[in-house]
């Protein structure tokens, strides 16, 4: 995020697109509601009302898939309407004459066609975008998770840039990541292109560096993707898979064919806390230490170092992840050795300017040090882009506009639903933390769920709680139905965490060119009714034991299932 | 009387700090703390999402040792020396075979924290020898 | 007048979060790790979403109860400003759910700890056999009743969406208002 979390609540306009903070991050939606209660204007782009949406002041229902196509014609507005800063863009922006002239082309009567936004809607959404003192921008999974998700997110930065919302407090761009430690696992350069702090590997100074503190030459080619596994192995060019922490069986896309790839690797290690789908295709399990046995630093969603503590000693024969990676490299013949996190910490801080005053003992004076931080005793950097000073090589900000391409796989006769995937508040990504909760079990449990317009569920005879098959064209699942009066017609939606209703079975494998991120927020799909009921529920029933059993869980599971599906709503 | 112990929340990225209440040496609670982007406040997951801490097994069971598939290609317990001997010694022959780029190795953006990240892409580039390391930021 | 507690519908954010702390506050203290939560999860308030409203629906605490003005065996009474069910006269005949115009009261088996209450004489009898039956009791908002933190929900929300509303401070707010309208009527002009 260019600004901080708590700057949203000072910005007198939030311009929220397809962000359901209220599910994702219950602690960044309060913020919401206090910028609402200190008189911001709330604008709120999502197919579904959202709570954001409910209280907002201006709500954009867009089509699932069409994105892209609302964000041009924004720009089409700000120009037309002569709304933007033409002062900023002259000074801080290049590339004003190409994205003009394909933003031209996006009116918003044209738009509305592609999108289902009202043309009086796009004008006025910009017209208290473009007419806030501050406005600030936030972005979820509904902008990333698509085929076309990197262009979405130039179009979103690029409304900021014309109208001058960087360099200052509440304003920016917040793409709200969504694990705890998913912007710390960027900047220490868990990425195939960078090295810790952003570095690049293609950078010959910079690659010099790090074989210096290293003591072993380096490969400057970039790596590839997670993603791209299952597409590279086919093509045998990836043998090994090393999983730290991660069951992508169970979250990345097209589950049937995640599996048929992790079982004609070579080899496929697991490194984790928990037994999880992955496991089950593990040449080699490696049990590590879980939040709570071992200490270190997270980074949160707006750049910020928070060192946390051990609260209690493992059980059984585990060791600290870092351990374990040191033990395999001394084994592999490079020695590795750290006594503690501290250590580790310092040789990484040492490396990334970025950085480096970010010590143990200023993160404990300072609580939390939003990088950067250059120098000890620096209190880090609440907003970026200070004197609107962008990371181009020319220090401008690029504006950038890309025509509309429509998802993947439309939906059509056999298959007449898009299906998207989301979030469930009690739940936590592929569940092994929170469904092992007593209290989170509670609210939420297996099967999981299938969120469904009134007017479908009608249609389709449903009942709230019922069991229902879901199909695509690459798997078949059960799930409960959840009517709402907040779904748009046409679109269902499944959360992400279960097992027996495991969405990831269903999901397509469509992959931005750019990010790589697949297209989990549309694919084809449909919903079928089950006639006998109390065959659905032994089946679901029988089938959660069969998985649990293959993961060596032979207890019965708790009884919580039926009760959570009575209390959700 | 529980010890507090200050931490950060592991689930979403809002980074909340709260504290572990430890009572001969089991967690028993958690209550939030003052933290630059919670205020002291904590959502049901920060609240109540500590007890997996005690392999409930509601889900499914904590790891405790090592595990290494057999000759009937069950996964069984073997030592820390056998595992990490048996990964070193696959990748070093893969690598050998088909080069470094044909391993990957992936970060994790759940609990373990920057540090080991950070040794695992460091051994990812100085160890295998190619910079296919990724994590789970697109899912 | 009785005390109750109101949500604002503008600050809810449907997590939630109340309808756990509500039954931990009504469970052994150690609910959550001995795994007995199972057995408790009632939550007496649920949060509702419409289309336009999210929102945790709870007891009024209403100055004349219809629950308690059904109940025939006056298992239902007005204690501490708040109305409060007497489990051991309560005979689960469900008039009050019948009687209550907002959905708030729920008909649960009696818990003695982590334990299941059965009935003395009365059995099931079924293709299963006969078994005693659980003692079922009616269950609503006590506003936590002699908890010193005061109520659970209102505690633990992140947005701070609850509001406690105390019997005889709302006398006095009422008294406030009236004040605060005539001022205003004295600033009229009569001949415009």
């Amino acid at each position: 995020m260019s600004n901080g979390v708590p700057e949203i609540e000072d910005a007198k306009c939030l311009f929220i697109f397809g962000y359901n903070a209220a599910d994702s991050h219950p602690i960044v939606a309060r913020r919401i509601i206090k910028a609402k209660e200190k008189g911001a204007k709330i604008i709120v782009t999502d197919p579904r009302r959202t709570e954001a949406a409910r209280i907002a002041d201006l709500w954009l229902p867009i089509k699932n898939g069409t994105n892209m196509a609302l964000v041009n014609a924004f720009a089409n507005v700000l120009i037309t309407e002569d709304l933007f800063d033409k002062d900023y863009v002259a000074k801080y922006t290049e590339g004003f004459d190409a994205y003009k002239e394909i933003v031209l082309r996006y009116t918003p009567e044209h738009a509305e066609a592609i999108t289902g936004v009202p043309a009086a809607d796009i004008r006025k959404a910009m017209r208290i975008y473009a007419g806030s003192p501050t406005s600030f921008i936030l972005w979820g999974m509904g902008v990333t998770q698509y085929g076309q998700a990197v262009d979405v997110v130039k179009g979103l930065s690029g409304l900021a840039l014309m109208t001058g919302n960087f360099g200052k407090p509440s304003v920016g761009c917040g793409p709200v990541r969504g694990q705890n430690n998913v912007q710390g696992t960027c900047d220490v350069g868990c990425l195939p292109n960078v090295y810790p702090g952003y570095q690049s590997v293609t950078d010959d100074k910079v690659r010099e560096k790090f074989e210096k503190a290293w003591g072993v030459p380096l490969s400057p080619k970039a790596g590839v993707t997670m993603t791209m596994v299952p597409h590279l192995a086919q093509e045998g060019k990836i043998k090994a898979f090393y999983v730290f922490g991660e069951d992508p069986v169970q979250s990345d896309p097209d589950a049937g064919h995640m599996r048929h790839t992790l079982d004609h690797l070579d080899l496929v290690v697991v490194q984790d806390i928990f037994f999880n789908k992955t496991s089950m295709h593990a040449h080699v399990v490696l049990p590590a230490t879980a939040w709570g046995e071992h200490e270190g630093v997270y980074s949160t969603c707006d750049r910020g170092f928070q060192h946390f503590n051990k609260a209690v000693e493992p059980k059984g024969d585990v060791k600290p992840d870092w351990e374990i990676i040191s033990l395999v490299a001394t084994r592999m013949g490079y020695p590795m050795h750290y006594d503690n996190t501290e250590e580790i910490w310092n040789e990484m801080i040492a490396l990334c300017p970025k950085y480096a005053g970010a010590t143990y003992e200023m993160l404990d004076k300072y609580g939390s040090i939003q990088w950067p931080c250059p120098t000890v005793g620096h209190p880090g950097t609440p907003y970026l882009f200070s004197g609107n000073k962008f990371n181009t090589p020319s220090t401008k900000g690029n504006l950038f506009a890309a025509e509309w391409r429509p998802p993947k796989e439309l939906p059509d006769e056999e298959y007449p639903l898009v299906l998207s995937t989301v979030r469930e508040v009690s739940h936590y990504s592929v569940r092994t933390m929170t469904g092992n909760c007593a209290g989170l079990q509670s609210v939420a449990d297996e099967p999981g769920y299938i969120q469904m317009s009134v007017a479908d569920a009608e249609a389709m005879d449903l009942e709230e709680n019922e069991l229902v098959w879901i199909s695509s064209r690459r798997g078949k699942v059960m799930a409960r139905i959840m009517p709402s009066e907040r779904i748009n017609k046409g679109t269902v939606y499944m959360t992400y965490h279960w097992w027996v209703g495991s969405c990831n079975e269903l999901t397509i494998d469509n992959l931005d060119p750019v990010s790589k991120t697949p297209e989990y927020k549309f694919c084809a799909a449909k919903v079928e009714k089950v006639a006998d009921q109390a065959w659905a529920e032994q089946y679901v029933k029988d089938e959660y034991a069969r998985l649990r059993a293959r993961m060596g869980c032979q207890t019965a599971a708790p009884a919580a299932a039926a009760e959570a599906a009575a209390n959700a709503n | 009387m529980a010890k507090k112990v200050l931490t950060v929340c592991p689930y979403c990225g809002a980074g909340c700090r709260l504290y572990l209440l430890v009572e001969d040496g089991k967690v028993v609670g958690a209550e939030g703390a003052p933290g630059r982007t919670n205020e002291g406040t904590l959502c049901l997951k920060g609240r109540y999402g500590w007890d997996y801490l005690n392999d409930t097994q509601r889900l499914t069971k904590r790891l405790t040792q090592p595990l290494l598939r057999d000759k009937s290609g069950e996964l069984a317990g073997v030592s820390w020396d056998e595992a990490i001997g048996f990964v070193a010694d696959r990748l070093t022959a893969i690598k050998k075979k088909h080069g470094p780029d044909a391993i990957l190795c992936t970060g994790s953006a759940r609990g373990p924290g920057n540090e080991a990240n950070y040794v695992m892409q460091k051994f990812t580039r100085a160890v295998i020898g190619t910079n296919n390391i990724d994590h789970c930021a697109r899912v | 007048m009785n005390n109750f507690l109101i949500a604002n519908p503008d600050r809810c954010i449907g997590c939630h979060t109340c309808e756990i702390a509500c039954v931990l506050a009504h469970a052994a203290e150690d609910a959550l790790v001995s795994g007995a939560i199972d057995q408790h999860f009632t939550p007496r308030l649920r949060v509702i979403k419409t289309a336009t409203v999210s929102a945790p629906v709870q007891c009024r605490q209403c100055e004349d109860a219809p629950c308690a003005n059904v109940c025939p065996t006056k298992a239902i009474v007005n204690k501490d400003n708040t109305i409060q069910v007497v489990p051991e006269a309560c005979i689960g005949c469900k008039s009050c759910l019948m009687a209550c115009p907002f959905g708030v009261m729920d008909i649960v088996p009696q818990l003695l700890g982590n334990y299941t209450l059965k009935q003395t004489a009365l059995k099931i009898q079924d293709d299963e056999g006969g078994r005693s039956k659980d003692k079922f009791v009616a269950l609503k908002c006590d506003l936590c009743i002699g908890r010193k933190e005061g109520p659970a929900c209102a505690g633990v929300c992140p947005t701070e969406a609850f509001t406690p509303v105390l019997g005889k401070t709302m006398s006095a707010s009422v008294a406030n208002k009236r004040k605060a309208r005539v001022a205003e009527l004295s600033g009229l002009s009569l001949n415009q």
